[in-house]
């Protein structure tokens, strides 16, 4: 699976829909229940899934999916 | 001008066509700002005439007066239509927060025997889930499909085309059932806060004697129409008034927010003291080029506001915040700060004029100054609720005599300012949304891995109280990340996001009494390293 596949599952859980169909435009307001709260359960549901962690400064500047993505696939190639 | 002409209480006809026939039909009611920024202006007359288009759905569909619907929608346009419309036909109308699970759906929508909801696409999955449980739900209307999916899931937008504008309400006298708000209680399932048509008259006074809102506002509420503050002064309170709003369909976002209120020259802003801690929290060169010279006055609810906001609203913003304070119970503001009174950081102001108040011992006593009690409220207010649907007798166990106990503690200073100082029960509040610890306890016990559970509420600088759990795993399971994770999904999604643990606290036991009551304020005391007091009851 591809990380966008990988990510889309997750989605999936989080928001308790299996019909989200992620894009890297797609930002919390394109999803109902995407709040503050539901965020952090999908950001530590990334972490854990992926074996990876966040800096603060990468979470403030993740604007849609597409960040999101580009995060998560810069840390596996760093071994992260 | 008298609010209510002719004996006509009905808060749908006062907030719509009776502001087109006070000249207010081209005004802007509200201007619909969504998410992506797209703004639409609906005037007064086109709150009228889709509030009786709706009316009219209902009413082909057989609703009758004291009936009830529910909406269960994010921001939208269709949220007020719908509102306002059951109120027209008397149908007694809920409104349910957008990211509330499947649990917290079946106790509120199963205990008001709802007989229809309001929703979109996406949130229809959780009411599928839990229909069958649903007896007497018989109507799902969806705003964003096209067609009917059958006869019982229904496209709100063919139902509104194929319905007419033109409805008149019947005179609705003050004592008619209007609006229902579920409210979380430490013990039990949450209860049905009910409310009648008067309520308008208490909500139309604060929102002029409170707000200052007038004829030339342009007034921002934030609260989420979920939430009694969301329909009080998000709906009813400034369209009695025939005031123009924002609405708007987006989440928080600082700069957002800031540029809404320069852009759309706000002139009056009711918003939650978590959200004014977290404008306050980003860099000073968000704001400081922002033009607030429209902005008259802010206002806060859902929380007690904290000395140092208001000292940085006066620094940065250079306006005072004015905190109010009600229940989902008091249906409208009953203590607060105000433009005429000056502002003791940190108090909750003083009791409207006509409201009487008191500080009150556990056996009834009153209490003097600067003694700590309950804070209760002489019956009486327009805008009180009228019973928990359901429940008479938790509604009378809010009442000595006269008196309702409200359930929270204060003291009143020697000038008459009062003092909050917290609740009575384990009610948590989250960022002003009142959360059950028993809910949420009820939700982990449903995960198979958690043996017992207690939670409560512990002091958040942001949000005021953050939810701690504590769990105990039967004994062929250990803690894992994957089960943290499992723990936090299993909350949101079944009680709601507001719900989730932000700490969860692995134990071997959990504290109970000798007849298995949790004592929640032992666990609260070993969080807090404090003294857990008398502990004979320990089972």
């Amino acid at each position: 699976m591809t990380t966008m596949e990988q990510l889309n599952v997750i989605f999936k859980t989080v928001f308790d829909d299996d019909d989200i169909m992620i894009t890297p435009e797609m930002t919390a307001n394109d999803v109902d229940g995407w709040d503050s709260l539901s965020h952090i359960n999908l950001i530590t549901t990334v972490e854990a899934r992926f074996s990876i962690r966040f800096s603060q400064k990468e979470l403030l500047t993740q604007k849609n999916v597409g960040d999101l993505i580009r995060d998560i696939e810069s840390k596996l190639a760093a071994g992260n | 001008m008298n609010l209510v002409k002719n004996d006509q209480y009905n808060i749908g006809h006062i907030c719509t066509r009776q502001q087109c026939d006070q000249g207010r039909g081209n005004k802007t009611a509200f201007r619909w700002v969504s998410a992506r920024q797209e703004r639409i202006d609906y005037s007064f007359s086109d709150l009228d005439h889709e509030s009786s288009r709706f009316a009219n759905v209902l009413q082909a569909l057989g609703f009758a007066p004291g009936e009830i619907l529910f909406t269960f929608l994010p921001r939208t346009p269709e949220q007020f239509f719908c509102f306002l419309g059951a109120l027209k036909l008397q149908v007694v109308c809920g409104t349910l927060f957008s990211n509330f699970g499947d649990d917290a759906l079946l106790d509120r929508l199963g205990d008001a025997g709802a007989k229809g909801l309001v929703t979109r696409k996406s949130l229809l999955k959780k009411i599928m889930r839990i229909w069958g449980q649903l007896t007497s739900l018989k109507y799902i209307i969806v705003t964003d499909i096209d067609e009917h999916q059958s006869a019982n899931i229904l496209s709100y937008s063919a139902l509104m085309n194929q319905a007419t504008d033109d409805y008149v309400a019947p005179l609705t006298n003050p004592q008619t059932p209007s609006v229902l708000h579920y409210t979380s209680g430490s013990t039990g399932k949450p209860k049905g806060v009910l409310h009648c048509h008067r309520s308008i008259l208490h909500q139309n006074r604060t929102a002029r004697e409170v707000l200052d809102l007038d004829d030339s506002d342009i007034f921002w509420c934030t609260a989420d129409q979920g939430w009694v503050t969301g329909t009080s002064y998000g709906i009813i309170g400034p369209w009695s008034l025939g005031v123009t709003q924002i609405q708007y369909g987006g989440s928080y976002d600082a700069k957002l927010w800031f540029d809404l209120l320069q852009d759309e020259a706000v002139t009056v802003w009711y918003s939650a003291p978590t959200a004014l801690r977290m404008l306050m929290q980003e860099a000073p060169e968000l704001y400081k080029g922002c033009n607030l010279k429209a902005l008259r006055h802010i206002f806060s609810v859902g929380e007690p506001l904290n000395p140092e906001v208001i000292t940085w609203a006066r620094n940065v913003l250079g306006k005072d915040i004015y905190d109010t304070w009600f229940q989902t119970e008091t249906g409208g503001i009953i203590i607060t700060n105000r433009p005429a009174l000056v502002v003791r950081p940190g108090s909750m102001g003083m009791p409207l004029d006509g409201i009487e108040v008191a500080i009150l011992a556990d056996d009834g006593q009153p209490l003097g100054d600067n003694q700590q009690g309950n804070l209760c409220l002489k019956s009486g207010c327009p805008s009180m609720f009228t019973t928990y649907l359901n429940n008479e007798s938790a509604y009378s166990s809010k009442f000595r005599g006269d008196w309702y106990y409200t359930g929270d503690t204060a003291m009143r200073d020697k000038d008459g300012y009062y003092w909050f100082k917290g609740r009575s029960d384990d009610v948590i509040n989250t960022a002003g949304h009142l959360i059950s610890p028993f809910e949420v306890e009820s939700a982990l016990l449903e995960i198979d891995e958690v043996a017992e559970s207690g939670v409560i509420g512990a002091p958040d600088e942001l949000i005021y109280e953050k939810v701690i759990a504590f769990i105990q795993l039967h004994k062929q399971y250990v803690w894992s990340k994957e089960l943290e994770i499992k723990i936090r999904l299993h909350v949101s999604n079944r009680a709601s996001s507001i719900a989730t643990p932000q700490e969860i606290i692995i134990v071997d036991g959990i504290p109970k009494n000798k007849s298995g009551k949790i004592m929640r304020r032992v666990l609260k005391a070993y969080y807090l390293g404090q003294d857990a007091g008398d502990l004979s009851t320990l089972d």
